[in-house]
């Protein structure tokens, strides 16, 4: 049976690389096969070499959306019938040579994307996949009401027979759309993508502009398919609605980077490569059973390999994923300190408390789960928020941090409001925050998980170093390339912490943090926030059940009772509170 | 030695029809072959959307070239016929034949079906400069100046139900409502039956286009029976033939005169429609009863070979062979020019009837002939000589 | 005024024919979180079953329904074991998008089978071909029938989830595994029987369209996406709304298809998919 890391071991790697001498051989073959192909072979070979080129270039789209990205797409030929329509209006119409009227195409793809993606990736899963395979449909109706565009008549280019040219065309995109996937797997925005992937609320915790991320894979894969469609129009001089928005075109894309391994550098190419050529193969020996074959394929592959062929190679030490701007080896030394809270607002008065909440509100439908809360937290100062199950405690911090909308009221942070502010902007403000339960990148390794968090606090531009004094600081150097899911869970909840030092926080709001430990663990983790401070942490808020744990680490509690703030006092005042022991019944405090 | 060399999933055909092509062997005497086979190419939708039809049609190709085998051949030379699945579609199609010409070097090409494929495939025949015979685009928009490479071997969509439109003038009908499936060949049909309309001074009162799969015909048929026209043409497939058909049903409406295009020949259609079909008008460009060039010997030969009835796709399959074979001959030649100046410039009579060609590839030879159905099943209306029945009006709708 | 009531009557009785569809793939994905990309190929075969049991037992192809439910039934627990158990238990995004793969592989191969079996031609029945006249109205009997009784089949499912010991305990099932594994529920067996059920249905739902619109295999998908966009519609796992939507839906599409056109008819639920999207994205969020 698949166990999810199983699914992770497929994008899963070693530090060991193989030899300079054989990573160079794959390339090496390619660029003689590339070469090889118009020198040698037919204009068949040519057309079939064209064809697997402009299938990598689609499933490589695919990959950055879908695989890097976690936003499965099943409307790539929306882009690929705007570039194939583009060109073809462009080329008749116009002077304007082929190529620059394919490259047109590839832009105008990506600017229905820039202007559809805000929309379309609010959803995830099978609601954004059938929004995109709607708005395949829905372009392929209009372009076949489009008399301009030869409607459901289709459009005949004036094409010269040129195939070798086209063929180059199609190299160069195949290897444009191999470099912009490479820069995904090694670049701090791919780590964005891949947060975003993994878990999209816990990286927008971390500081990650998940819009922002997500429209700009969103464009790139949309300008791949856009100029794979142009090249395609050009190439077959003919172009319809049905041949160009033609969902199968998806589907296969979809095959073709399930076969390779989702979310690699390589796995595009090669299921392209085998499944176009094991397709032609089929074509002649089972035509008819081509079809059922792909679908056992896919079930063999989710069952089986769900990391895909890639994942198989990676067994023997292949085409390995390289970890995210890691250094060769972790440095030793003394980290540079943590920039002093709280420069980054820029507030020189230091009287404004560093949180202050007034009058916060949450409404989920007709519940009122937070009503009308306030309290500060003065520079320094560590509070507790505690109550009853249901008290409306983690909705309070959800709706601090932005996770969820306020109804009501107002929250400052050093005195500036960010009530209407998305929560990766509190983040980069030095809002930072755990969850009751982890929320890692399970797949990742330490070191990415960290460096993912350090990149939005505020240093970007020294976001490696940062991160590797959060590695030495929390403890976790010995592990830092380990995969989270072979963290121990006392590990992974200090990881947690981790990636909210990397954010280099002015407040950081602990949610349960001791919650199912046991006394040594929580005794470490009452170590490390009292620690916080020397962080330069300014001021931390915890919302905790195990009440003796915190009792001697806050300097204020604040009660929360059915949403509402029935007391706020320091923890010996509030513990003998009479309303605090009546809302506690059947939970009495110690 | 084996006759002819198909593409596998075709062999098993071929191996229940080869007692049948021995039989015919078994009579003719022949030279022994010393030249290489001549190669003809093409492909046929074996899957997909268009595989019943285009099955059809590749079975006619097959029987024409088994039988001109069993005469020895054309030049002296014998006939292989490859043929590849395009999967009803276009890419494939375009792939697969650039395959044919440039890495299976065959010697002759034949179209594919359907419009749409063929008009995917033009261009590219038109590069490589082969005169190619069309038996399944009806589309008259391939056969225009540019495209000059490019035979069409079927009759053009222009003329489909083209007789029905002055039988219900003459009938009294002044108002007429045309619907298209959106595809190359139909649009080109409903566009040809709005101006036919127009000259012959009757009114179209509703036109619209869909494309499939379209969920529901019943607000088309709210809207056609709000419009009242006296006739309904449909340009249709099998599928939206039925739907219609169907939704004016439905809808409790009735025109005097009911046509539709394709599908309305298929046996499927009266299975489909059961008593609702009888009094639909539909076309075909050739009848088993036709007395043209040998029908009857055709008809029971693809009978002994395949074990099923030729529809029109089939014989339209056979004739355009049977085009291609008197190119060859006559302009003694499998030289490209040679064969497309023979083809523009002669007729072939043929199982379907007189080919002719314009300037630009267009039949003009071909026509297409009414049929209705009549008590469950298909009756002949024209031509006048070969009727079966008469037109049955008005179209009863229950 | 006639004109509109025809309108919505054609309206009501196209969306009763869509509520099976989004139910049965509700019970699937809305309680069970299986994206199931095959349930259009399983109406499918259903449909085209139909047509040639009517055609062979020359009976009332209405005693197709409870013939293509077991038949089903059999198929999807078969199937669930072996395909999906093993997904569950990988947390809910993990087990959405691997369940997505495995029935988008699990779909071709059902189609490739109905293409095998069946042929790929379009089928239709005839059955039930008169109409009644109400009113003004015009109803087409075979409409009327397959619209009711796909009605009638979902609001029976409906009852069974809520008022039936069995129903309840898939509820709970679906609402909390934890709590509903702590209370001595064998979570496995009420996943294999939703899921059977699930598909059992999508047979009662060919059936029943077959009698109402032409039918080929390669049209599953489209059975597929229509059941999805209705289920976003009316709510993820919420019965009453997606029956809402559907019968809104098959309003909707009746007056656009009469106004506009086939085409704009046949991507109106696209287009108000992303319409949603774009003015209400609250909806979806709770959803996804």
């Amino acid at each position: 049976m698949a166990k999810p890391e199983i699914a992770a071991e497929g994008r899963q790697q070693a530090r060991t690389r193989l030899p300079g001498l054989w990573q160079a051989l794959p390339w090496a073959v390619i660029v003689a096969a590339f070469i090889a192909v118009p020198a040698a072979g037919s204009a068949y070979a040519v057309q079939l070499a064209t064809d697997i080129l402009v299938a990598s270039a689609l499933a490589y789209g695919w990959n950055l959306i879908s695989g890097f990205t976690g936003y499965l797409s099943f409307g790539q030929v929306a882009f690929y019938g705007i570039g194939a329509y583009a060109t073809a209006l462009l080329v008749s119409n116009t002077p304007v040579p082929w190529y620059a009227a394919v490259c047109i195409g590839g832009l105008l793809a990506t600017l229905l994307a820039v202007i559809l993606g805000p929309i379309l990736l609010r959803v995830r899963g099978i609601l954004f996949a059938l929004g995109m395979l709607g708005l395949g449909r829905i372009l392929m109706v209009l372009f076949s009401d489009w008399d301009y565009a030869g409607g459901g008549n289709g459009m005949t280019l004036q094409a010269v027979l040129d195939p070798t040219a086209i063929y180059i065309g199609a190299g160069l995109l195949a290897a444009a759309s191999f470099a912009i996937n490479l820069w995904f797997a090694r670049s701090g925005f791919g780590l964005d993508a891949m947060g975003i992937r993994e878990d999209e609320a816990a990286a927008a915790a971390v500081g990650v502009p998940t819009t922002r991320v997500k429209v700009i894979a969103f464009a790139l894969s949309a300008v791949l398919a856009g100029l794979a469609g142009g090249l395609v129009a050009w190439n077959r001089s003919y172009i319809d609605p049905p041949s160009m928005f033609d969902p199968t075109i998806d589907l296969q894309t979809v095959v073709f980077v399930l076969f390779g391994g989702m979310g690699t550098v390589w796995g595009p190419f090669i299921g392209a490569l085998i499944l176009t050529i094991a397709g032609e193969q089929l074509l002649v020996a089972l035509p008819n059973l081509e079809l059922a074959l792909y679908g056992l394929l896919v079930i063999v592959i989710v069952r089986a390999l769900p990391g895909g062929l890639v994942s198989l190679a990676n067994r023997w030490g292949w085409l390995m994923r390289p970890i995210v701007l890691a250094p060769r080896q972790l440095p030793a030394g003394e980290p540079p300190p943590p920039r002093a809270a709280p420069g980054r607002l820029g507030s020189a008065e230091p009287p404004a408390p560093v949180l202050a909440v007034d009058g916060l509100g949450v409404r989920f439908g007709g519940l009122v789960a937070v009503d009308g809360v306030s309290f500060a937290i003065a520079p320094g100062e560590t509070i507790a928020i505690i109550g009853a199950n249901g008290a409306g405690k983690t909705t309070l911090f959800n709706a601090i941090t932005g996770f969820v909308p306020a109804s009501g009221g107002e929250i400052r942070l050093h005195g500036r409001p960010v009530t209407r502010l998305p929560s990766h902007r509190r983040a980069q403000l030095g809002m930072a925050r755990t969850f009751q339960i982890p929320r890692l990148m399970r797949p990742m390794t330490v070191w990415e998980n960290v460096l993912a968090a350090a990149r939005h606090g505020g240093q970007a531009h020294r976001a490696v170093a940062h991160a590797v004094w959060v590695v030495r600081t929390v403890g976790l150097a010995e592990m830092w390339l380990v995969p989270v899911g072979r963290l121990t869970p006392g590990q992974q909840r200090l990881l947690e912490f981790a990636r909210v030092l990397a954010l280099n926080p002015d407040l950081v709001l602990l949610d349960e943090v001791m919650a199912g430990m046991t006394k040594d663990e929580q005794e470490d983790v009452r170590a490390v926030i009292r620690r916080l401070g020397g962080y330069g942490v300014g001021a931390v808020a915890m919302v905790e059940h195990v009440i003796p744990a915190i009792a001697d680490l806050a300097d204020r509690m604040v009660v929360l009772d059915f949403g509402r703030k029935i007391a706020e006092d320091t923890p010996d005042r509030v513990l003998h509170d009479p309303e605090v022991i009546r809302a506690y019944l059947g939970e009495p405090p110690p | 030695m084996r006759p002819i060399t198909i593409a596998p999933a075709l062999r098993r055909m071929a191996a229940a029809a080869l007692p049948a092509l021995v039989a015919l062997l078994a009579g003719t005497t022949f030279a022994p072959a010393a030249a290489p086979p001549i190669v003809i190419g093409g492909t046929v939708s074996q899957t997909g959307a268009f595989a019943e039809d285009a099955d059809f049609q590749v079975k006619g190709m097959q029987l024409a070239i088994a039988e001109a085998n069993a005469h020895g051949g054309w030049l002296g030379r014998k006939l292989e016929f490859k043929v590849y699945d395009d999967k009803s579609n276009a890419g494939t199609a375009v792939r697969l034949y650039t395959r044919l010409i440039t890495e299976d070097h065959v010697d002759l090409l034949v179209g594919p079906y359907s419009s749409g494929i063929t008009q995917a495939v033009a261009p590219l025949i038109n590069k490589y400069k082969m005169a190619t015979v069309e038996p399944g685009a009806s589309m008259p928009g391939i056969y225009v100046k540019g495209n000059e490479w490019n035979f069409q071997g079927t009759a053009s969509s222009l003329t489909y139900l083209d007789e029905l439109l002055p039988i219900a003038k003459k009938g009294g009908a002044k108002t007429v409502a045309v619907l298209a499936l959106k595809s190359a060949f139909t649009l080109a049909c409903s566009q040809a039956r709005i101006d036919q309309a127009k000259q012959l001074g009757m009114k179209v009162v509703y036109q619209s286009s869909y494309s499939l799969p379209s969920p529901d015909f019943a607000a088309i048929g709210l809207a056609i029976k709000s419009a009242h026209p006296d006739v309904v043409i449909g340009c249709t497939y099998f599928p939206d033939a039925v739907g219609i058909a169907k939704a004016l049903h439905d809808q409790g409406f009735a025109p005097k005169y009911f046509g539709e295009t394709v599908g309305t020949v298929e046996p499927a259609f009266g299975t489909a429609l059961g008593s609702l079909a009888n009094g639909i008008v539909g076309n075909t460009s050739w009848w088993p009863n036709f007395k043209t060039a040998n029908s009857p010997a055709i008809v029971a030969r693809y009978k002994a070979m395949f074990h099923t009835e030729p529809d029109y796709h089939a014989i339209t399959g056979y004739a355009s062979i049977q085009v291609l074979g008197a190119a060859v001959q006559g302009a003694k030649s499998l030289d490209q020019a040679k064969l497309r100046n023979w083809l523009l410039h002669h007729t072939v009579p043929t199982v379907l009837g007189t080919y002719k060609s314009d300037p630009n590839g267009l039949s003009t030879g071909f026509g297409q002939y009414l049929v209705q159905w009549q008590g469950g099943a298909l009756k002949l209306i024209t031509p006048a000589k070969f009727a079966q029945a008469k037109l049955l009006v008005p179209y009863p709708g229950k | 005024m006639l004109l509109a009531l025809q309108l919505l009557c054609d309206g009501v009785l196209l969306g009763g024919t869509y509520v099976l569809i989004a139910q049965s793939l509700n019970l699937i994905f809305g309680v069970m979180g299986v994206v199931n990309l095959a349930h259009g190929s399983f109406i499918v075969l259903a449909g085209l079953f139909t047509v040639w049991f009517a055609a062979h037992a020359a009976i009332n192809p209405l005693l197709a329904i409870p013939i293509a439910f077991v038949v089903l039934f059999g198929v999807g627990a078969l199937l669930q074991p072996v395909l999906l158990e093993p997904l569950m238990g990988l947390g809910a995004q993990q087990a959405e998008l691997l369940s997505l793969m495995l029935t988008f592989g699990l779909d071709y191969v059902l189609i490739e089978l109905g293409l095998q079996v069946f042929g790929s031609s379009y089928v239709s029945l005839p059955y039930l071909q008169s109409t009644w006249s109400v009113a003004g109205l015009t109803i087409s009997k075979s409409l009327l029938v397959g619209s009711a009784f796909a009605a009638a089949l979902a609001l029976l499912l409906s009852f069974w989830l809520n008022h039936t010991g069995f129903g309840k305990t898939l509820l709970a099932a679906s609402q909390s595994e934890v709590g509903a594994v702590s209370i001595g529920i064998n979570v496995r067996l009420v996943r294999l029987v939703a899921f059977a059920i699930g598909v059992g249905l999508a047979g009662a739902a060919g059936v029943l369209l077959i009698l109402v619109e032409p039918m080929a295999a390669e049209t599953a998908d489209d059975f597929t996406i229509l059941g999805f966009v209705l289920i976003a519609l009316g709510g993820l796992g919420d019965y009453r709304g997606v029956a809402i939507a559907s019968v809104l839906l098959g309003i909707a599409q009746s007056a656009v298809g009469f106004a506009i056109g086939g085409d704009a008819e046949s991507v109106l639920p696209f287009v108000l998919l992303i319409l949603f999207m774009a003015l209400w994205p609250q909806r979806f969020r709770r959803a996804a």
